[in-house]
Parts: C-alpha cells; structure tokens; sequence
C-alpha cells in the first residue's frame, strides 16, 4: 500500500446511551486510492462517514491521523481536505446549481474550474440555473456530485452515491470513481455490488460495527463479496 | 378512527405520550410560580376570549400549514381510510396538541397573574376549541379563503361585542357546530400540502450570495415574511403602549420586544439539512454565520428604525444616543441568536410551530431586557 492519507484508530461510535453502531474500528486509507464499503443495512456504514464529516459527536478512538499528523475531526484543516456527498442532501435549498458551487469553492478557498465537462457527463446541462430545492432527487444528487469532482478534496467521502441516478449517470458516476486516484482518495458507501466490483481497489465489508473482512485489488469478486455478506438473494 | 388519531397523536406528543405529561408539568410549575408571586392583574373575559381565540387559531393554522407535515401525510393519504375519520383524526390530534401544548401554556400565564372563575376559564376553552374546529375548516375550504376571512371578522366581532349576553356560549357552541359541519364534508387531502415546485425558469447567478438565498427563504416561506412584516407593523404602535413609561426604560424595552423575530432566528434549527451542511463545510463561521448574523441584524434594526420612528412622531425626543442603542441591540441581539442556533440549536421538535413557540426564543429579549435593566440603573442613577 502507498503512503497512508487516513488511519483511524479503534473507533467507536453511538447514538443515545446504549446503540452502539461502530465497534472498535481501525482503518487505514492510502493516498490516491478508492476503497468501497459495503454491509447490510444498519451495519455502520453511513454512521461511520457522518463521523469522518464531523456530525457525529458520540465516538471515540485512539486516534484519528491525517498523513501521519493527529487530527480532530471538526478541525479546520481536515475539513479542507474532504467533502462529503450524503445519501440524502436538502440542503441548500435556494441556491441554484451554480451558486451553490461557487459558495463551496469560497468556502473551500479554491478558484471555480470549468465544470461543462462533468454537467455534460452527468447530463445536467438543464438544471443549472435552478434552485436545489426545485429539482428532482437524483438531479439534487447530480448537482453534489458534480461539486465533489469539481473540488477534488485529497479525501472524497460518497454515502450510496448511485441511489436515484439514471442508468447513464451511473456508468458516468463508475468513471469519475475510478479515475478519481489521479487527484485523492475515495471512500464510498454502497448496497450496489456492482458499483463496488466495477471502481474500487479495495473493498470493506463492515458487519455489525466492525471491518469483517477485507478484498484487496485483484481479490474483488463479486460471489465471494456477497458470501462475505452472508446474503443469499442479489444485492 | 382511534388507530388513525393514535398514529398522529404519538408523532405529535410522543410514542408513549411522554411529551404532554413533560409539557403539563412545565406549565404547572410555570402557573404555580407566577399565582405565588402575587402578581395580579384585571383581564376583561372578552380580552381573554379573544386572546386565546386568535392565539389558539394562529398555531392551529401553523401546525396545519406546517411543511414537514406534508411528509408524514404523503403516506397516510394514499391509504384507502375512510375520508371523515381520517379528516377527523387528524383534526383531533392537532387541535388536543394545539390545546394542551400551546393554549394552556397560554392559559397557564393568564389564569396565574389575573382573578378569574370557572365560567370565564369554561369560556376561554370553548372559545379556543371553536377557533381549533374553525380553523380547520377555514383550511379545508382553501379555494374559498375570503369566506374564512368574513368567518373569523364575524366570530371576532360576536366575541367583542356580545361576549356578556346570555346567548354568547350558544353562538360560540353553534359557531363550533357549523365548522363541524364544514369538516364532515371535507376531503383529506386538503390538508395534504403538496410540495411546492417553483417557477423553474432560469433565474440563478454565477457567483452565490448568502444575502439571495436569505431573500428567497423569506420569500418562499410566505408566513416568516408575514411575521416580520407584522413584527415591524409592531414596532409602529409599540409607543402607543409605552408612553407612560419612563423614556430611558420603555425604549429599550421597546427594543427588546422587537426582537422577537422568531422564524428569521430558528433558520438552522429548522432545516437540518442546512445545519449539517454549515457544519461540514469549512469556514462557514465566516461564510455562513457573519452574513446571517447581518440579515438578522436588519431585520431588527428595520423594526427599530420604525418604533424610533413612531416613537418621535408621538412621543418625540430621539436623540443619536437613542438610535445608536438601537444599533447596539440590534447588533447584540443578531450575535446573540446565531450563536445560540451555532451552539444550541433546538432538535427533537415535533412540527415546525414548535420552534416558533420554544421557550429559547424568549433568552434573547430576556438578556436584552436585563441589558435594559441594567441600562436604566446606570444611566437613570446618574441622572
């Protein structure tokens, strides 16, 4: 593995008292690398990227590094390096496409590139210039995903990023993953096996709080990922 | 029916009810705290039934017209219940609510500080249980709105002027019973607010300003705008209620009522969405909070510009120390609500006119009525 971008040191997380979600939890995410996560539903998938995005505050782990320097989650630096794309996204509303790109890159402190490149990949040429909260759900989706690429944060968290995209943005959406090592780390969510088998490097199949088993480059398949899963039926 | 209302009533007040028996005994101790202070003041029964009427109509109305309920409706309308239980059940679980969480608090208050007896509190309930019924059936009629207008002019001008007759219980009983009517026929998708879909013609800009989506919150939510268009309509007539106090404390105090602006204060407690994206993105200290500081800031300073303005027209005396307070409250007021919604933003709210009568609202013009208190001991010592 190359130089390591993220190691997380036995982390846990809850919510209320007692649901514990994640369970003693390490990971490393190396530079320039996509790593899919997958797991039945409730397994800590989307809890364990709401702690990387800082929305979390019931966890604790050893330690949390960023290229080998101890970080806290909320802090300013880390922040600067990633961008999350949730499942579900309302935020935002009155902004239209455009402007709510250009208040990201203000935030992030980085110059707009051109983006017709990724509006056309994700065909959504037609949604620009209206507000967010007019779209539909998967063109709502489209335009986070597109501020995402456009951004190209060292760290690229995408929680089940191909729930209600069509079949083309899709395909699309598997290019930009996979190419995306040019530029950063990805670590993406998903119930798709496809999605995971097709873009990713290594895959972490989490159950019940924990990384039950890993499938490094070149171990990825399909039958044994869903063995992993203990589940019969096509996921 | 009783499964239909249980449904409703558990999201309103909680999976075992817990949060009516919670609210009971806030307002208990909120009645019993202020009956043992002695404080008593005379409140006419008709001013007490039509403060409990327009109060108990204007959150019904709200808890109606509330967005997040269109989400939780969508899957109750599409099932094939029965219209009139299902109008009914939901009419029933957002009247008790409105009446047990938000007219007794009311209630609790009035009750506490003024001499009353049974007659007037059996009054002042029927009259709050007629505006929930009336209310409900001024939603159901939308297409025909200006009737519901005539209908409230008609029942607010019955309990002005006949509130003291023998025949004012029956009218507001026959009252009740014709809105009952109006529901009887009412279908239940007329309370099923459908998601509104905007104009979408091309209308962005390339470059985003936070002072445009502020301007377009405002404008989509039609009844934030009203409130602060009503809260600087307010400010125009405060002087008229504050002449005879001492100028050096009915200004500030003045001040402090203003900032009252509930809806332009709870932006991110409301939409969670929102909140967890400002907390995610870098430097929104900065690039969120600084500008919504400021729009909370001219929402005050413009309903204070309008009480200084009355003020001097009926009163006179403003000077520039007077209007450079108004900056300072203005201003601390603004502070003070955004780092309240940064540190402490109010979660677990069950409709969105929970947050418009959370008790959080009130530390603002607490704190400025403190700051006033403490004004007025300085300044009014030295003189």
């Amino acid at each position: 593995m190359s130089k390591p971008l993220l190691t997380i040191k036995n982390l846990s997380a809850w919510y209320g008292s007692e649901k514990m979600v994640l369970r003693s939890l390490s990971l490393d995410l190396a530079e320039h690398e996509a790593v899919g996560l997958i797991g039945l539903n409730g397994a800590g998938k989307t809890t364990f990227l709401k702690v990387l995005s800082g929305l979390l505050t019931t966890f604790r782990s050893d330690d949390i590094l960023l290229s080998g320097r101890s970080i806290k989650v909320r802090e300013r630096d880390f922040k600067l390096c990633r961008y999350t794309v949730f499942a579900e996204d309302n935020s935002f509303q009155y902004f239209t496409f455009r402007e709510y790109l250009s208040y990201v890159f203000s935030a992030y402190k980085e110059k707009m590139p051109d983006v017709s490149e990724l509006v056309q990949g994700f065909h959504f040429e037609d949604n620009t210039d209206i507000l967010l909260k007019d779209l539909s759900t998967g063109n709502r989706k489209k335009a986070f995903l597109i501020t995402a690429f456009a951004l190209k944060p060292k760290l690229l968290l995408l929680d089940e990023p191909v729930n209600g995209l069509d079949f083309e943005s899709t395909e699309y959406l598997y290019q930009q993953i996979a190419n995306y090592k040019e530029y950063g780390t990805v670590l993406f969510s998903s119930h798709i096996l496809e999605s995971i088998t097709l873009t990713c490097d290594r895959v972490l199949v989490l159950e019940d709080g924990q990384i039950c088993q890993t499938f490094e480059s070149g171990q990825i398949n399909a039958a044994k990922i869903r063995e992993a899963l203990r589940y019969e039926n096509d996921v | 029916m009783k499964m239909m209302f249980n449904v409703f009533s558990k999201k309103l007040f909680g999976a075992k009810y817990e949060r009516l028996t919670r609210t009971m005994l806030i307002y208990l101790i909120v009645f019993w705290g202020l009956y043992i202070s002695n404080f008593q003041v005379r409140i006419a029964p008709f001013i007490l039934y039509l403060m409990v009427s327009t109060f108990t109509a204007g959150v019904m109305w709200q808890a109606l017209s509330s967005e997040d309920n269109a989400v939780n409706m969508q899957n109750m309308v599409m099932l094939p219940f029965e219209r009139r239980k299902f109008v009914f059940s939901y009419v029933a679980a957002m009247g008790i609510y409105t009446l047990l969480t938000k007219t007794a608090a009311l209630l609790a208050v009035l009750l506490a500080v003024s001499v009353w007896n049974w007659i007037g509190l059996l009054g002042s309930i029927l009259c709050a249980v007629n505006a929930i019924l009336m209310v409900a059936a001024i939603f159901s009629l939308k297409r025909y709105w200006y009737v519901g207008v005539f209908w409230f002019a008609a029942v607010f001008a019955a309990i002005f002027w006949s509130w003291d007759k023998p025949w004012f219980i029956l009218s507001i009983l026959a009252n009740s019973i014709l809105a009952f009517l109006v529901l009887r026929n009412a279908d239940g998708y007329t309370f099923y607010l459908q998601e509104h879909k905007g104009s979408l013609a091309a209308r962005g800009h390339k470059h985003h300003s936070v002072w445009i989506y502020f301007y377009r919150y405002l404008k989509s939510h039609k009844n934030y705008f009203l409130n602060t268009v009503i809260m600087w309509c307010a400010a125009c007539a405060l002087p008229l209620f504050f002449r005879q106090m001492d100028r050096l404390f009915a200004i500030p105090l003045g001040l402090a009522v203003l900032s009252l602006n509930t809806p332009v204060c709870i932006l991110l407690s409301c939409d969670h969405a929102l909140e967890r994206a400002v907390r995610f993105l870098p430097g929104q200290k900065k690039t969120f909070c600084i500008p919504y500081c400021f729009f909370i800031f001219l929402c005050n300073i413009t309903a204070d510009m309008f009480f200084l303005c009355s003020w001097q027209m009926q009163i006179g005396g403003v000077a520039i120390e007077t209007i450079a307070a108004a900056v300072f409250f203005a201003m601390q007021s603004a502070v003070f609500s955004v780092l309240l919604e940064w540190f402490y933003p109010v979660r677990g709210w069950k409709i969105e006119s929970d947050l418009w009568h959370h008790p959080r609202k009130y530390v603002v013009p607490v704190v400025m009525l403190l700051l006033a208190e403490v004004v007025w001991n300085i300044i009014g010592g030295r003189i």
